[in-house]
């Protein structure tokens, strides 16, 4: 196992390279320039020049190239432009925002999804698995934005029940925390309950149906147990799969959510970054939002090794 | 003594505008008794980028630094300049001179006494990182009089300097000597303005509160622009960042916020109705314009352009960008300010002319090319101004194409001479600020249209050297028959900005950034 772990770890090395060079060269081939930002619509080709000599973006492309990968192995992203900041700082103190906004999303759309799958593939072809179905179709299809804004409509300007926006961190009131992220979790989790919920349904009909299933109902065990214990554990193998995939989901979904709810992200700021040509920000950002991306997936793995020996063996 | 100093007598300019100082004001508001205490949340669409005053010509910047920090100039509610940290302004007869003798006893926030010595330090640092550092180019060297006066020495006479110099686009704020000796967007957030800094957490908010120790300007009788005399009765102010205008809207009507910018037109009218919320209208907030590159065909042919012009219905492209919050005004300066140059271009702007536009198009050398109008999605009124002009054009037999990219990259293209013919864009603090920043973009090496005229040299220079206002309004009366015949940008409306506040929100008045003294929240 050990050696199996260390092995994945390894193969990260490589996808973190190729994300890091792939963003590093998108941003040099997108047009416009941070200088031009700076200085606004006004500025002179003169202080446009000195603003990129002042940032080195007048070195060749290979040289930046180099610095960026020289610094990064000494563990530094750089300095932003426009924030006048260290990158690993603006990114990391945005961490928790765009964390805890994906866990919880993940959280709701898991146990819902799955408990709607259940309930859909138990009470096949009745209304129930009818009105489940539509449920998650309904839910894959709705625009975050849109329905973002239908709940800020209802739940916070109607109801009065939670902000319309923004973050309370949960060391400083973990309720507060509760309540602003609510509605922005709901909004991003809704899409992939439905997801979750239409691969839960097929997956344990498939289930429901084999031999294994028909024994033990067969030797009397009740229904729950069968349902529950036998068919759910082997019915959510590829669920776990989806999960690894589906945290890189989310956490590109932030992007979205963390705009209508005004939440202070990684999203956030690496959507600002792209529109101002931030480049230090978006090679950064990206690059710790694929690092995560990558070990969630590597988990997922290991997960898949404990909950399906055949994996292990196999290997 | 200072005259004697210099050897230069006090101007009437001089005299003029430390006679108005004590002169000016306004009472801080009539109608219901203010009430001192609470906390207003204000929401605004960005992210400041710093809050070095100094350095930053952003808007958002602004919406907060205009409450920390103070200038020795400011301008007055009528955009005139009026004394804020100086007590007043001096000048030589021959404008080689001014003097500011400074207010005693202003307090910094962080205690200190401001003397002269911080006035030159913050000075001579704008000097060398201000955003907008071109007003003091005239200043040869700004010397210390007195613990309580400085006095600037100019290369050059320049009767407009005080106008420049009352900018607050990046304007020249006075900080404490030791925090002007930092690099810029280093420093500590510390002005003398009637709320200090607290707390900024990027992407969420920043955190203002009232400053005890403010010491207002008692020349004056109330509050007047961003200057004048000025009264804090809130104790705290917090800025939201919420970047999306629907989220803006809720927060307002939910009662989070109780003063929202940017608010879209039609949730606006909607908020009319609305008893527990006002609504602003800040009508003179932009210039929507059509800019020519004068240096790619077929825009460099000047009946060309005459033809664009005189195919445009300036009314269609203001009700379709602005959704329907604009008004029509042919004149480079606003209606009933100073340098309004009047009826001129009048009879052209008023309604499209599609006969004479054909005519100017034969008379040209066009040939069918493409006629490329540059805009983004970034601003909306870019992009649907865009589309209408496209059309307008396409009528009289222009082959109009829009090149829609993102705003970062608007600002590459524009400033090269390949890929654009015409560039909607809107203008909003020049114009507000006066003919200067308007005229600046046509003549020299900024101009918006990449090349320039003789002619808009000569009267731009006219302008800022003018002795005397008529000299002045005549000179921006040329720079005015000029943009209708050469065609350098093209005028197609005013644009206003909708603001809205919870009814409880009492003393508010809009204006170029929103100010939080003289305001308060009722119970």
């Amino acid at each position: 196992m050990t050696r199996y772990i260390f092995s994945r770890a390894l193969s990260a090395i490589p996808v973190l390279f190729v994300v890091s060079l792939v963003t590093f060269l998108l941003m040099w081939l997108v047009p416009g320039d941070v200088a031009s930002h700076i200085a606004g619509p006004d500025a002179t080709e003169a202080e446009l020049e000195a603003i990129r000599q002042r940032l080195q973006l007048d070195q060749p492309l290979h040289v930046q190239a180099l610095h960026w990968y020289a610094n990064l192995l000494r563990g530094d992203l750089g300095q932003s432009y426009l924030l006048h900041r260290p990158v690993l700082d603006a990114v990391v103190e945005r961490l928790p925002v765009t964390l805890s906004l994906a866990c919880m999303s993940l959280v709701l759309a898991v146990s819902f999804g799955v408990l709607l799958g259940v309930l859909a593939a138990t009470k096949h072809d009745t209304w129930v698995d009818q009105v489940t179905m539509t449920g998650a179709l309904l839910g894959l299809s709705l625009p975050d934005f849109w329905f973002g804004l239908v709940l800020i409509f209802f739940f916070a300007v109607g109801m009065g029940w939670f902000p319309t926006g923004g973050y309370t961190p949960f060391a400083e009131s973990p309720l507060g925390w509760l309540r602003s992220m609510t509605l922005p979790a709901v909004t991003l989790a809704i899409t992939q309950m439905g997801v979750i919920a239409r691969m839960v349904r097929s997956s344990m009909l498939e289930q429901l149906g084999q031999d294994y299933i028909r024994t033990a109902r067969a030797k009397g065990m009740p229904r729950g147990l069968v349902v529950f214990k036998h068919a759910l554990r082997n019915a959510l193998i590829p669920v776990i799969t989806l999960v690894g995939i589906m945290t890189g989901l989310l956490l590109g979904g932030t992007v979205v959510i963390e705009v209508v709810y005004s939440l202070p992200g990684v999203g956030r700021l690496i959507i600002g970054a792209i529109q101002s040509r931030d480049y230090p920000i978006v090679q950064g950002g990206l690059l710790m939002t694929a690092a995560i991306f990558v070990f969630v997936n590597i988990a997922v793995d290991i997960l898949y090794t404990i909950v399906d020996p055949r994996v292990r063996h196999d290997r | 003594m200072r005259d004697r100093q210099s050897g230069k007598s006090t101007s009437v300019l001089g005299r003029a505008i430390a006679v108005a100082a004590a002169m000016l004001g306004f009472a801080a508001t009539s109608g219901s008794a203010q009430v001192a205490g609470g906390e207003l949340v204000l929401a605004q669409s960005a992210n400041p980028p710093s809050l070095d005053a100094m350095t930053s010509s952003s808007e958002s910047a602004r919406n907060i630094n205009m409450n920390i920090f103070e200038a020795l100039v400011a301008i007055d509610e009528n955009v005139d300049p009026i004394p804020m940290l100086a007590k007043s302004i001096e000048a030589s007869d021959d404008l080689l001179t001014y003097v500011f003798p400074l207010r005693e006893g202003v307090l910094f926030h962080n205690g200190k006494e401001m003397t002269a010595e911080d006035v030159k330090a913050s000075l001579e640092r704008y000097r060398e990182m201000g955003a907008t550092r071109g007003m003091l180019d005239k200043v040869k060297e700004i010397e210390i009089t007195g613990p309580y006066e400085v006095t600037f020495h100019m290369s050059e006479a320049t009767p407009t300097f005080i106008e420049g110099f009352s900018s607050p686009r990046a304007p020249a704020v006075i900080i404490p000597a030791e925090e002007a000796a930092k690099p810029a967007n280093e420093i500590e957030i510390i002005g003398t303005g009637p709320f200090r800094f607290v707390e900024f957490v990027p992407d969420d908010h920043v955190t203002l509160e009232r400053f005890d120790g403010y010491v207002p300007n008692e020349d004056f009788q109330g509050a007047t622009g961003f200057g004048g005399k000025k009264t804090a009765y809130l104790d705290r102010a917090i800025y939201r960042i919420i970047p999306e205008a629907g989220a803006r809207v809720a927060a307002l009507e939910a009662g989070e916020v109780q003063w929202a910018d940017q608010i879209p037109v039609p949730a606006a009218k909607r908020m009319m109705s609305d008893e527990t919320l006002n609504v602003y209208e800040a009508r003179q907030w932009a210039f929507m314009t059509f800019i020519m590159n004068w240096n790619l065909p077929p825009t460099d042919d000047v009946n060309f352009r005459r033809a664009v012009l005189y195919a445009i219905e300036p009314e269609e492209v203001m009700a379709i960008a602005t959704e329907g919050f604009y008004d029509l005004n042919h004149g480079w300066q606003y209606p009933g300010r100073t340098y309004n140059a009047g009826d001129i271009g009048k009879e052209i702007y008023e309604t499209a002319h599609p006969d004479k536009a054909r005519e100017f198009l034969a008379q040209s050398d066009y040939a069918g090319e493409e006629f490329l109008i540059l805009t983004d999605p970034n601003y909306a009124e870019h992009s649907r101004a865009a589309v209408v002009l496209a059309g307008q054009l396409n009528a009289i037999g222009i082959n109009a194409v829009v090149k829609q990219h993102d705003w970062a990259t608007v600002l590459k293209i524009r400033h090269s001479d390949e890929g654009w013919n015409g560039w909607t864009l809107m203008q909003g603090l020049e114009p507000f600020l006066g003919p200067y920043g308007m005229a600046a973009k046509m003549t020299g090496d900024k101009t918006h249209m990449r090349g320039t005229d003789p002619v808009f040299d000569e009267a731009y220079d006219r302008l800022i050297t003018g002795k005397t206002v008529q000299d002045r309004q005549q000179a921006f009366a040329d720079i005015q028959t000029a943009i209708y015949d050469l065609v350098p940008q093209i005028k197609l409306g005013d644009v206003g900005r909708m603001q809205a506040g919870s009814a409880r929100l009492k003393g508010f008045r809009p204006f170029r950034a929103p100010r939080l003294n003289d305001i308060w929240l009722e119970d």
